[in-house]
């Protein structure tokens, strides 16, 4: 009788962790939601502010409202507790780098500057670090990766002195910082929850299963 | 959950490393093709071996307590962004060291409460627009980094919130249903 409880009960905190991960989009995917309305918001006050034809402010509107629409769509979900499952945000944060990429490449409206002249380059930020808040850390590092690859890969033609390469570097190690902190961040987090499920386990008085559940969840 | 005052043990970790990375990338700043001006370099090179040295008897101190008191922590972060707006204003304002913010920032939104990264976030935004406006920086351009300033140190917030919560629910559903596996029925 005893035995059954303590399998049974290392069954159920096994199916914690399977939850656990699925709680890590559900809970956290509004973060990436909002760092998105943050995109919005401050790219909208750009284009506005900056726009000296009535063109450019047609074609800066375009952006917007695509992100707009993404982002009604993945916030509405979450609001009716019908959260996006990993690949959808993934998607959608892939849209997102690469429409900052974009912007970053050819629009010049206001500064007349590309690559990395663009000022638009900060709204990797956020978005990096959302990523990193969500996911597991494979899938943010080959996101960060990714995405610092793609804005080298932009501005590798502007760099045309030491100085250039440095402001570059600089950015580049700004925004692995934002994946690497974040991630280091959800791990502690993620630890702290096990290490909880396993002090719980200590209730039920049996090592063994709380020697299966520590090498299970890997502390 | 583990909480010194309002902050929390884990967000100190995520600050000291941070930190570390501040210093890294301020040392490639001053080693790689540096500011003729000698006294510049002479600033940022004291600034950043000072917060070497605050960062190693911090990192000793949670390596050894396993926490910071929490003053010192407030300090500290405040002392963090302090520097990079001293680096800022040392390059006249108009600098690209502004980025360093991002990472400063998003250290100290994991680890406080959301009121505590609120009042540093609208400190640091003060502080920039100041500099920024001094050395006559495009207004809309301005605008766009103040704003980014502001989405990283919310979602760290907002962040920072989802985690509470998660735990919270977590230690109130938890003994219950220990209990009932644990109990023969």
């Amino acid at each position: 009788m005893r035995s059954n409880n303590v399998s049974g009960a290392t069954a159920r905190l096994a199916r914690t962790l399977e939850q656990e991960a699925a709680e890590d989009v559900f809970f956290g995917q509004v973060v990436m939601i909002w760092a998105r309305w943050f995109l919005i918001v401050a790219g909208a006050v750009f284009f506005l502010w900056t726009a000296v034809r009535s063109t450019q402010l047609a074609l800066g509107v375009v952006p917007i409202v695509a992100l707009i629409s993404i982002n009604f769509y993945l916030h509405g979900r979450y609001l009716l507790e019908r959260p996006s499952n990993p690949k959808l945000i993934t998607a959608a944060s892939l849209f997102d780098v690469g429409l900052i990429s974009v912007i970053v490449l050819l629009w010049g409206s206001g500064t007349g500057a590309t690559g990395l002249g663009s000022p638009f380059f900060v709204f990797y930020y956020p978005v990096l670090l959302a990523f990193a808040f969500v996911m597991p850390r494979r899938a943010t590092a080959v996101f960060t990766a990714v995405t610092a690859g793609a804005y080298a890969a932009i501005c590798f033609g502007d760099v045309t002195s030491l100085t250039s390469a440095k402001v570059l570097a600089l950015r580049l190690a700004t925004m692995v910082a934002m994946g690497g902190l974040g991630t280091f961040y959800w791990r502690i987090q993620r630890d702290r929850r096990r290490t909880g499920l396993v002090d719980a386990a200590d209730e039920f008085g049996s090592a063994a299963a709380v020697e299966r559940l520590r090498a299970f969840v890997g502390i | 959950m583990s909480q010194k005052g309002n902050v929390v043990d884990g967000g100190q970790t995520v600050i000291v490393t941070a930190r570390w990375i501040l210093i890294g990338v301020g040392l490639f700043l001053v080693t790689v093709v540096p500011s003729p001006d000698v006294g510049e370099v002479r600033l940022q090179v004291a600034l950043i071996l000072l917060l070497g040295l605050g960062n190693f008897f911090l990192h000793g101190l949670l390596l050894k307590r396993g926490a910071v008191p929490g003053p010192v922590t407030y300090i500290a972060s405040a002392v963090d962004l302090a520097v990079v707006t001293i680096l800022v204003a040392s390059q006249g304002g108009d600098s690209p060291v502004y980025v360093l913010y991002f990472p400063a920032l998003l250290a100290l939104s994991v680890a406080f409460e959301p009121v505590v990264t609120a009042v540093y976030a609208g400190g640091t935004v003060l502080a920039y627009c100041a500099l920024a406006a001094a050395a006559g920086l495009d207004a809309a351009i301005v605008a766009t980094r103040v704003l980014m300033f502001i989405a990283v140190a919310f979602c760290g917030a907002l962040y920072w919130h989802v985690e509470r919560d998660r735990r919270r629910r977590t230690h109130a559903t938890t003994p219950s249903t220990s209990k009932l596996e644990g109990s023969p029925r």
